[in-house]
């Protein structure tokens, strides 16, 4: 487990059991497999330790759902009971259609095909299609549900968890700075801005598309540029 | 027709067990979810991977692993010739399926049950070993779309013509009328995924150039990981922060 933070390739062995002599847990996470005696990784990626659990980190295109994640969705279809979400997934997901705030028998969300919403992944496992919902646990809804208006874009998953992580993003901070906006970040890949008019949209959407490779100090000055070009 | 010289090069310049010069980029198709470009050589090709997404064709869904799906086309300028039909043919239908079988292999299907991964190659340079090169570009682009892999695939072909093997067989001496033989194998574990040969050789050369083949593959392996390496690297930089 010693160099944690290293970055693994599909086929690594990242460590083999029988060098682990002790009697401890160690929790597989995404990204690696257990091959008989040996760990080895599955997917490109930097390999992260904390606490007990393991597992690599990697920034893909395509979303894989895990429960508690927060997500942006595309309805595709309604059936009798629930939605189907497109989540950039590999299969869709399922929303049920009283799983909005104030939702009842009597009125329920008319939600077309080619809606976006923002949910929450209640369940996920490889066998099932993921479960989602508009409400928190504990059933309020806390900023989910329908996203009107605005503008959606793809943006890769690692990307997307930068936006959500700590501490804030540097170019969301600096864009926080000078404009006002509202901005809903899915860890599928997906980003949603809106804001009152099409030219701050364009330059928030612009600068976050443009950062994924760039330093804190790059990102403040690429927000920079494109304020100056605004002007 | 003399393939390799009387001071031992080949036609290229090359000698008998050198390799030609590989060269790799990933990410060439900005809509496909993994992608990446493979040159051993003149030749050249483009791998694409897009998904895993939902099957397309509900009869087809296979409900405890992913379908994987290849395509293997020919650019209508990538041989010397105009080529009129790159793909429904017959030697292009074999690739594709060639293809799919190797990668298959590698690729953890049971990870996503119901779910449908695209491959699609396409030859821009063909000067011999396309289906090799090709391997080796469908494996990066899997690995950059982050599809699950128990291991890299990497692959290389080899020949023997005027009683030398030959390594990395380029479109002329593949014309030569000797056998050519692809090896595909997972370099960390060291297993065969692919083994093709055509044409006929005699039985006590064949572990020769088979031995040579997988050498090949294993060289190859070596340059697609630094690539990947690099490519996860500039990615991972970011993903720190939380």
């Amino acid at each position: 487990e010693e160099g944690a933070s290293r970055i693994v390739l599909p086929g690594d062995v990242v460590f083999g059991l029988a060098a682990q002599a002790q009697n401890k847990v160690l929790r597989l996470g995404s990204g690696l497999s257990q091959d008989a005696d040996r760990v080895v990784a599955i997917k490109a990626g930097r390999l992260n330790h904390a606490k007990s659990k393991l597992w690599v980190e990697g920034s893909q295109k395509r979303y894989i759902p895990s429960a508690e994640d927060s997500v942006i969705g595309i309805v595709i279809d309604r059936r009798a009971e629930e939605f189907l979400v497109d989540l950039n997934a590999p299969v869709l997901g399922l929303l049920p259609i009283l799983s909005f705030e104030g939702a009842t028998r009597k009125n329920i969300p008319n939600l077309k095909e080619g809606a976006v919403v923002y949910g929450r992944v209640v369940k996920a496992h490889r066998d099932i299609s993921p479960a989602l919902s508009c409400l928190d646990a504990s059933g309020k809804g806390s900023g989910y549900g329908p996203l009107k208006e605005g503008y959606l874009f793809e943006c890769s998953t690692g990307l997307a968890r930068s936006l959500l992580g700590t501490p804030t993003y540097p170019v969301l901070e600096a864009l926080g700075k000078s404009l006002a906006f509202e901005i809903a970040v899915g860890v599928n890949g997906r980003v949603w801005v809106k804001s009152d008019a099409p030219a701050t949209t364009v330059l928030v959407s612009n600068a976050i598309i443009n950062s994924e490779c760039l330093s804190a100090a790059q990102q403040h000055i690429l927000v920079q540029k494109l304020l100056q070009a605004a002007k | 027709m003399e393939f390799v010289g009387p001071e031992g090069l080949r036609l290229d310049g090359r000698r008998p067990l050198e390799m030609r010069q590989l060269h790799a980029e990933l990410g060439v198709v900005e809509n496909a979810n993994g992608s990446a470009m493979f040159e051993m050589g003149n030749t050249k090709v483009i791998a694409a991977v897009y998904g895993p997404h939902e099957v397309h064709n509900r009869s087809q869904q296979l409900w405890d692993r992913a379908l994987v799906r290849c395509e293997y086309s020919m650019a209508a300028f990538s041989t010397g010739d105009r080529r009129r039909k790159g793909k429904g043919n017959r030697r292009s239908t074999e690739i594709s399926l060639v293809i799919r079988q190797t990668l298959e292999a590698a690729i953890l299907t049971n990870l996503m049950p119901k779910s449908q991964i695209d491959i699609y190659v396409q030859v821009l340079q063909a000067d011999g070993g396309t289906r090799s090169a090709c391997i080796n570009a469908a494996a990066l682009a899997l690995a950059e779309a982050g599809i699950p892999m128990r291991d890299l695939v990497a692959s290389c072909a080899a020949g023997y013509l005027n009683g030398t093997p030959l390594l990395d067989l380029n479109y002329v001496e593949d014309s030569g009328g000797g056998p050519d033989v692809t090896v595909a194998l997972f370099p960390k574990v060291d297993k065969v995924s692919l083994l093709q040969m055509d044409s006929k050789m005699p039985l006590e050369h064949f572990e020769n150039v088979f031995q040579l083949a997988a050498e090949g593959a294993k060289a190859a392996a070596r340059y697609m990981r630094e690539v990947l390496m690099e490519n996860t690297q500039n990615l991972a930089r970011l993903v720190t922060a939380t």
